[in-house]
């Protein structure tokens, strides 16, 4: 057994151990979030919060995506340190740091912010589209991604496979237009956002505000909290500790 | 808990949350393993894209978690696995690596030996079967991409040269029986093979590009 995991696991039943380790394996593998009916670990408050505890020891949190259904992510303050590339404790060398430790090509980037955009962001504003998650929304085509991107053709296709892959994005079929019979290819964000914990779902969700209208009143409320948190941040507040 | 052992708790969190983020991860040989992951040295072979040739100064950490927590309770619980692309040429990939750089399937599957390209790719022809070369080297291309991104294999596209990955040394005993007969049911690759290095930035295969694998 990994002692990492002792503290845990160590006054259990041997029933409950196996159940939280099937619960935490099926969170942390599992491309779709499981239902509770699947893993009694789940269903289960007491036992939810030994997996939940699982997790918080290598950086991950349980994250709830809808009635009945878990999967999990990263921890935000965990997050936050992977994206800024910051290092502490282990001198972890090359390409960790790099770019801020992104795991995506800049064009995967480029091409997934786009899918966001015309499939949440834009319905989300237009009030045809309700609730913080990144997952439903209304699919683009792939017709609009080729005429608002800059990418050659080729390229394009060749990133929505690798987002595919990487469950980023899915593909849909897009509504038949008026005088067009043949389905087309659309694309909606892929099943790892529902791995996004809610401070993250809102993160995203003001980075886009910043990126898409700087100037706006909403995007100077956001950067003026900010400003306050971080100075909060640098007084010395108590960090939330999940140990 | 003590202040210094909420530091180490962090850092082992943010340690393993890197490896989920980027997969095995390359450090200082004399860094200490957070609890819970492996440390191996490493046996040499450039990172492609990492710091350079790799020196007996550095090490792999790689996550462990107990073995009734691995992917493998997906299929026991009827949730549907990990995405792969092309999931069976990588699967055949993964099994010509293994034949080449696996010498002898008695001692530990870690660290193997550096196999050229050349026969990984023999091995991989004969066990996909015919196909005309453009498309056979196309899928190889695109096989080991996805094999090296993830950590199972690591391929040194300038070198033409080809080594097993960290993620090797997580195989179980009960794995690693099965594997020695896959092993012994491939054929050896020719020393001297024919067959020439795959080159570098040789093309991926045409449809969908290779995917990098999920994060784990």
């Amino acid at each position: 057994m990994t002692s990492l995991f002792e503290p845990v696991l160590a006054d259990l039943s041997e029933r409950h151990r196996d159940e939280i380790l099937a619960a935490f394996a099926a969170v942390e593998n599992s491309p779709e979030p499981v239902p509770e009916a699947v893993a009694t670990a789940l269903r289960d408050a007491t036992l939810r919060r030994s997996v939940e505890e699982m997790l918080n020891l290598i950086g991950r949190t349980l994250v709830r995506a809808g009635a009945g259904r878990w999967t999990s992510g990263y921890r935000d303050d965990i997050a936050s340190q992977l994206t800024t590339g910051r290092l502490t404790g282990a001198q972890l060398t090359g390409q960790l740091t790099e770019g801020g430790g992104h795991a995506l090509p800049v064009t995967d980037r480029a091409v997934l912010t786009l899918v966001l955009i015309h499939s949440v962001a834009i319905p989300r504003t237009e009030g045809t589209l309700t609730g913080d998650t990144w997952v439903e929304g209304t699919p683009t085509p792939v017709e609009e991604l080729q005429r608002r991107t800059q990418l050659p053709r080729g390229e394009l296709r060749q990133s929505l496979g690798r987002l595919r892959a990487a469950g980023l994005v899915r593909v849909v079929p897009a509504r038949p237009r008026p005088g067009n019979g043949a389905q087309g290819t659309a694309y909606l964000p892929g099943p790892q956002f529902h791995r996004l914990t809610e401070a993250a779902r809102r993160r995203l969700q003001e980075e886009l505000i910043l990126a898409a209208g700087p100037g706006t009143p909403l995007a100077a409320a956001i950067r003026r909290r900010r400003t306050h948190q971080s100075r909060t941040h640098q007084n010395g507040a108590p960090e939330k500790e999940h140990s | 808990m003590t202040a210094r052992d909420t530091a180490l708790a962090r850092d082992t969190a943010l340690t393993w949350a890197r490896a989920r983020s980027a997969g095995p991860l390359r450090v200082p040989a004399g860094t200490p393993a957070p609890a819970g992951m492996i440390k191996l040295p490493d046996a040499g072979g450039a990172e492609p894209g990492g710091p350079g040739p790799a020196s007996p100064a550095s090490a792999w950490l790689v996550p462990r978690v107990p073995e009734t927590a691995d992917a493998r309770v997906l299929a026991e619980m009827g949730l549907p696995g990990p995405l792969l692309e092309q999931p069976n040429d990588t699967a055949r990939m993964l099994a010509a690596v293994l034949r080449c750089c696996w010498e002898d399937p008695l001692a530990p599957v870690w660290p193997g030996v550096s196999a050229g390209s050349g026969p990984v790719l023999a091995v991989f022809r004969e066990v996909t079967g015919p196909r005309d070369d453009a498309a056979h080297r196309r899928a190889a291309v695109a096989a080991l991409r996805r094999l090296d991104q993830a950590g199972w294999a690591r391929w040194d596209e300038p070198a033409g040269t080809v080594r097993l990955g960290p993620r090797v040394a997580l195989w179980s005993s009960g794995d690693l029986a099965t594997l020695r007969q896959l092993w012994r049911s491939i054929q050896a690759p020719e020393r001297t093979s024919a067959i020439p290095a795959l080159q570098p930035g040789a093309p991926e295969a045409a449809g969908p590009a290779s995917p990098p694998e999920p994060a784990r």
